[in-house]
């Protein structure tokens, strides 16, 4: 069982494995119910915007511990071209090409942490977590 | 892998290998404790018996703690357990498997109850006679000294790990009697097919109301509900988060194909909402339970219809 | 090779269950499919069970989306069934609107519905 895992993100099939991983670890971190469902999920969103905007990144899947609580920590980056307007994109309906944008506000939504880096030329890299109740 | 009681699982994986080398540098584990336990190791086995008598003479001289009377099948086989926990603590390997045997124990202590003080005490009879046994068969004290550090880097390993169980089993129980709490005050009802209803009453905070969506999508699932009737005449206040919370579930319930009926909102919950900018006129809001009720039947395409003939009246014993 | 959906013909309803296994290529192929058969044998319903599916995100949405607008645009009505208790809290959690798409529980209820629906579009 490891606690910590890296996986490659280029194509739609890397999108499924990544979330099943990240439901993976996060079922070993004491994340239950439908918290599951909702890692799986922002994972989804996120890893999407890699295909559709920076055609390959990586995303980090590891067990954390705070104080008492597990949980899991998920940072997805890529080389793309970046986010030149952060508060511009974590806004709803957002979008300036293939998809509908959904994918950075949504993922805030879903997990408890979230934070997100970028500069236009630079890439993105987004930071997640979700802890055990 | 070795097969945990479910309900300890959750907890019981902070325990798990990943940990193992986090433990070993807990203690600082080195090459050279490895090395001053295998000279240990024949002269320990040697005097095996002596060690797990003293742990249990210390055990037997509590009344709390029961079962250890010499002959009893319990206690022979706690002997047996004990020996063979000696002979792995100094047989230099404390990986993943070496683990797992302690968690064991540790669950074992903790079904049988033994308190946690009363290990200790026992365990610390241990060590005592560990350490004498060393200090005598060594040539040299510092030597003997040294050794007997290394094996107690091993003794507080074994005690780390026996203690996390301990607090995760008892967090265990806590956790599992919090939920059964939760699941008491927030029951889903099935009152007619396809209608479910379900009263909230009392404090409403996140973690309630998250608990009460899952367990209202899963009664929907389960009982194929196509009305649900929310009465929330037992909530006196909504804040922000709860409010959202509220209006998620009836979302997530409409995906589900069932509709929501809200009864009982206060006039006080009722301006709350509005102020949190929610419109009333989306919720499908009915002043009270027996007027939801109603509303639920007809959407389901009931129809009471008052009979001429009530049943009699039971005669009094 | 993208995994294809079967699509099963009950009466003037068309039926899909998406498997789990199911690619963005294969949804695509699947709306398609969905839409020729729809004018071919001039189906008033469609019903898409996702019981299937463990996750739901934006870009699943967006698809069916895209196939109940295709279809109604042939005159059918589009109903999602079997979306399960977690997947249903994630996209509310998430914000996904399913615009005009119906809901229901099952197949059974979403045969139903739709025909509710004829019987009130009659009247």
């Amino acid at each position: 069982m490891i606690a910590e895992t890296c996986l490659r993100v280029e194509r739609e099939a890397d999108v499924v494995a990544a979330r099943q991983k990240g439901r993976e670890l996060a079922a070993l971190a004491g994340i239950c119910g439908s918290d599951l469902t909702v890692v799986a999920t922002a994972i989804s969103e996120i890893t999407r915007n890699i295909i559709a905007y920076a055609e390959r990144g990586e995303i980090v899947l590891k067990i954390a511990r705070r104080g008492q609580r597990q949980g899991v920590v998920i940072i997805v980056s890529d080389e793309g071209p970046g986010i030149a307007d952060i508060d511009m994109a974590m806004r709803d309906g957002f979008s300036t090409g293939k998809s509908l944008g959904l994918g950075l506000p949504g993922a805030k939504r879903l997990m408890d942490e979230f934070e997100i880096v970028s500069e236009a030329g630079k890439g993105v890299t987004v930071m997640m977590a979700k802890w055990s109740r | 892998m070795a097969q945990f009681p479910a309900a300890l699982d959750a907890h019981l994986r902070q325990v798990l290998d990943y940990d193992v080398e986090r433990r070993q540098q807990v203690v600082d584990l080195q090459a050279i404790d490895l090395q001053n336990i295998a000279e240990l190791k024949d002269d320990v086995i040697k005097h095996l018996d002596e060690h797990v008598d003293a742990f249990f003479s210390y055990l037997k001289e509590w009344p709390e703690v029961v079962g250890l009377s010499a002959g009893s099948a319990f206690f022979d086989e706690a002997v047996r357990l004990k020996r063979e926990h000696l002979i792995a603590m100094v047989s230099g390997d404390y990986g993943k498997e070496y683990v797992e045997q302690r968690i064991a124990f540790g669950i074992a202590y903790s079904k049988a109850g033994l308190d946690a003080r009363m290990f200790l005490g026992g365990f610390h009879a241990l060590l005592r006679s560990l350490g004498a046994q060393i200090m005598e068969d060594a040539d040299a004290p510092m030597l003997a000294f040294d050794r007997f550090t290394s094996l107690k880097k091993v003794a507080f390993f074994d005690l780390g790990i026996i203690v996390d169980v301990l607090i995760a089993d008892r967090e265990s129980t806590i956790a599992q009697q919090q939920n059964a709490i939760r699941e008491l005050s927030t029951p889903t009802l099935q009152i007619r097919e396809r209608l479910l209803i379900l009263p909230i009453i009392g404090v409403l905070d996140t973690d309630r109301a998250r608990q009460l969506t899952e367990g209202l999508l899963s009664a929907i699932r389960a009982n194929r509900a196509k009305v649900v009737v929310m009465d929330v005449t037992g909530v006196a206040t909504v804040d922000s988060k709860v409010a959202n919370h509220l209006l998620q579930t009836i979302a997530a319930s409409r995906l589900m194909g069932a509709d929501v009926i809200i009864t009982g909102l206060s006039a006080d919950v009722a301006q709350s909402l509005v102020t949190l900018g929610v419109d009333l006129a989306t919720l499908n809001a009915i002043g009270d339970l027996q007027g939801g009720l109603e509303e639920a039947e007809r959407l389901l395409g009931y129809q009471l219809v008052r009979t001429d003939q009530p049943a009699p009246a039971r005669a009094s014993a | 090779m993208a995994v294809t959906v079967p699509i099963l013909k009950q009466g003037d309803v068309l039926i899909a269950s998406i498997q789990a296994a199911l690619t963005d290529r294969g949804l695509i192929e699947l709306r398609d499919a969905l839409t020729a058969k729809v004018g071919q044998f001039r189906s008033r319903g469609v019903i898409i069970d996702v019981t299937a599916l463990d996750v739901m995100d934006s870009f699943a949405t967006r698809t069916l989306r895209g196939i109940a607008e295709a279809t109604k645009l042939r005159g059918a009505h589009t109903v999602i069934v079997g979306i399960q208790p977690d997947v249903a809290f994630a996209m509310v959690k998430l914000g996904l609107a399913l615009g005009g798409m119906s809901t229901a529980l099952d197949l059974e209820e979403g045969l139903k519905a739709l025909a509710a629906r004829q019987l009130e579009a009659r009247r």
